[in-house]
């Protein structure tokens, strides 16, 4: 049984871009390794954070996307908490809803919030 | 979020619909910062229902995208009060 999951991964902002595209290549085979399948690595790169971990305020933050058996994650997750580097990660596993949203967010057809019409209406009075 | 003009809080909203009813929407993404952003005050805090008008669904889904982004560090758990 396999399922699609998405991995949001905050490294720690101190190291060059070498560093970076290394690690990343890392996590991505420790996927493949224990059996998964990357479908899509994006890099955000540095951000600011809301808050400080580890005394940091800025992180490098990796989202990617891959299929994998729920065995798998118990592998990687061991592999990523003892790294040092990596600060802070969460895997989440897509249900149907959320595959339909991913879908779309590839077509770029988002459901929006209608807002633009109500700013208006305030303008006018 | 203290001078945001389409902030819930601001009585811009007059219909009670929900939001997320109306723009269809099925899940609701912790990545998307910009939309969460609008869902909570400025000192952080999770804007109630009576104020935003979101549906029970909705509002469970958006309080767990919110819990996620936080932990992420993309949004605050906490903010100081501006003064």
């Amino acid at each position: 049984m396999t399922n699609f999951y998405e991995m949001t991964y905050i490294l720690n902002p101190v190291l060059d871009e070498e560093k970076f595209s290394e690690i990343v290549e890392y996590v991505n085979k420790l996927i493949t390794d224990n059996g998964g399948e990357v479908s899509e690595v994006e890099e955000w790169g540095v951000k600011k954070l809301a808050y400080d971990i580890d005394n940091k305020g800025t992180g490098y933050y990796v989202n990617l996307y891959f299929t994998a058996t729920p065995n798998v994650i118990e592998q990687v997750e061991k592999n990523m908490r003892i790294h040092d580097d990596i600060m802070r990660y969460l895997t989440l596993k897509y249900d149907s809803k959320m595959k339909r949203h991913y879908e779309l967010r590839k077509k770029g057809e988002l459901p929006v919030l209608f807002e633009e019409e109500e700013e208006n209406n305030e303008e006018d009075n | 979020m203290i001078n945001n003009p389409s902030h819930p809080k601001k009585g811009h909203l007059k219909n009670r619909d929900c939001k997320f009813t109306k723009a269809g929407f099925e899940y609701i993404d912790y990545k998307e910062t910009d939309i969460l952003e609008r869902f909570i005050n400025d000192q952080g805090k999770i804007l109630p229902r009576r104020v935003t008008g979101t549906s029970a669904k909705h509002q469970r889904q958006l309080s767990t995208a919110v819990k996620r982004a936080r932990f992420l560090a993309l949004i605050p758990y906490v903010t100081e009060n501006m003064r």
